[in-house]
């Protein structure tokens, strides 16, 4: 409800109320998303490897959910900036207030060389929108140094990688990402 | 009725300004909670959770959560935009099917990365009180202030409940204000929201707990003392605060008769009061006298993680059982202003 005026017939009853609430946070990095996010200004992408069950997270959460035991900088291994599309989607964006996004893209899970989870919600770069497939095998396109902001919750890679674009190697065959897509 | 007793808890103590996101501040108390009931975690037949995202302003982040909770292979879960002492009454709930034997309750919050008084008075009718801004501090002093127009309480007795609790809190490890205040001291000093001062109000809190309920004999076998809920009940008074008698807390006692709180002598009472007249209305809606121990732990005026307050006060009641050899407790929750959703669990152990 942005106009009231466009909706109130005149003289009628009030139907809409316009209340914008606005509210204040503070943002506080958790140690563990500081440490990723310090990697990222340096180019470099890591994660947490559970001592239990050898799974890599990256980002690293500073734990293992599967073995509910925490993970420290000393469980950090490095991942590559390089990994297949699992899963994708393409967003058709609407002209809302505030919107940026003019024309169609797509957002993907990619499945880096070195991790054993997906990161969400990455833009894919240099390649039509119809020709995205499950397997395309892609490679980081890193923000220049000083425009590397990491999540401060330690979600996805921030604005350190503006996008992924193909490599152009063969695609992966299904059975490298089939217990990864959504 | 299915016999339901609490067997473990655990806290992570008041924490103050965190780093640490929510579910990493959970982990830990989960873990601990589930060690201490020996039960294997594979055997916990459902797990509830109680929690606000509006806290931190983390959208989803009760979602994030269940990461603390090693949901892999699935479980059965199920979540409240309430305290924790909620999730503990859902799982009760669940546990009563009979198909499923343990369940695990758990809640966090983190308040310190929010302005409490801009945050709570979203829970407000979004018509007549939120755009006032009624934050829940100026709501509770409209309460304190017709307490004392009643001729029901005094200044001096709100002093005299944070006097009690912050030196009750002085024997509780997890307590976050606690020592020695005389009342004169606490009269001195100026007011918050009048007739309120800072000490009648809740200190800013982040934490997290984590109970484990088991029903039937299994809970005998798991634990030397389990604390079995006798009654438990929620009741809730009208949304809009002014249509409600401020000078009663009519719901907490409604919930106190459905618990059955007065069938028995209480040993201990843990009040989820969070403003030092809350406790005053509590004890007297709850039918409380002199021969209960009211927040031996200090209480929500000592440490108040929001959405865990309830939750901590029912494990410091099941802790009396199980740790002290106290017979009969009961652990009170609020939510919302002026006392507006009030649960009463009451616990007994073994004769
Ligand atoms: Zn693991």
């Amino acid at each position: 409800m942005t106009d009231p005026a466009k909706t109130e017939d005149e003289g009628g009853p009030i139907r809409f109320m316009p209340q914008l609430i606005s509210l204040d946070y503070t943002v506080r990095t958790n140690p563990v998303a500081e440490a990723f996010g310090a990697a990222l200004a340096d180019g470099r992408i890591t994660g947490h490897q559970c001592p239990n069950c050898h799974l890599v997270y990256a980002p690293p959460k500073g734990f293992c959910p599967i073995c509910t035991i925490e993970t420290t900088a000393e469980h950090e291994v490095p991942v590559a900036d390089t990994g297949m599309v699992t899963s994708w989607t393409v967003l058709t964006p609407i002209q809302y207030t505030g919107q940026r996004e003019r024309h169609d893209y797509a957002l993907a899970s990619i499945l880096l060389e070195g991790a054993d989870g997906t990161v969400g919600q990455q833009r894919l770069l240099e390649i039509p929108l119809d020709e995205i497939r499950l397997g395309l095998k892609v490679a980081a396109v890193w923000a220049p140094p000083n425009q590397r902001e990491a999540d401060d919750r330690g979600y996805g890679l921030g604005t350190a990688v503006d996008g992924w674009r193909p490599t152009g190697e063969p695609d992966a065959p299904a059975a490298d990402y089939r217990e990864h897509t959504l | 009725m299915r016999d339901v007793a609490i067997v473990s808890f655990a806290q992570s103590g008041s924490l103050v300004d965190i780093a640490a996101s929510e579910t990493q501040m959970l982990l830990p108390v989960i873990n601990a909670a589930v060690e201490r009931s020996g039960i294997a975690r594979a055997d916990i037949g459902f797990t509830c959770s109680g929690s606000a995202d509006y806290l931190a302003g983390t959208p989803f982040a009760f979602v994030a959560n269940l990461e603390a909770v090693g949901a892999w292979p699935p479980i059965s879960e199920s979540h409240v935009d309430m305290d924790g002492a909620w999730a503990l009454y859902e799982a009760w709930v669940r546990l009563q099917h009979g198909d499923v034997d343990v369940a695990l309750a758990f809640s966090s919050g983190i308040s310190s990365r929010s302005d409490l008084r801009e945050v709570l008075c979203l829970q407000n009718d979004p018509y007549y009180l939120m755009p006032l801004w009624a934050d829940h501090i100026s709501l509770a002093a409209l309460q304190a202030r017709a307490l004392i127009d009643a001729g029901l309480a005094t200044e001096g007795d709100f002093a005299e409940v944070v006097a009690r609790s912050r030196r009750s809190a002085s024997t509780n490890p997890f307590a976050q204000l606690s020592g020695d205040v005389t009342v004169e001291s606490l009269l001195a000093e100026p007011y918050t929201a009048a007739p309120l001062r800072a000490a009648d109000c809740p200190p800013i809190t982040d934490g997290a707990a984590a109970v484990i309920l088991v029903a039937g004999d299994l809970a005998r076998e798991v634990c030397e003392r389990p604390a079995w809920i006798r009654g438990i009940d929620h009741r809730s008074e009208a949304h809009y605060p002014g249509l409600r008698d401020l000078t009663r807390a009519g719901s907490a006692r409604l919930a106190g008769e459905q618990a059955g709180v007065g069938t028995a002598p209480v040993e201990v009472a843990e009040l989820s009061a969070c403003f030092s007249h809350e406790e005053l209305l509590l004890s007297t809606a709850l039918g409380l006298g002199d021969d209960t121990e009211v927040n031996p732990s200090g209480g929500s005026l000592a440490s108040n993680p929001m959405m865990v307050s309830g939750l901590i006060r029912i494990g410091e009641a099941f802790r009396q059982i199980n740790e002290n050899g106290r017979h009969r407790t009961l652990g009170h929750a609020a939510s919302g202003p002026c006392l507006q959703q009030n649960l009463v669990c009451v616990l007994e152990g073994d004769s």
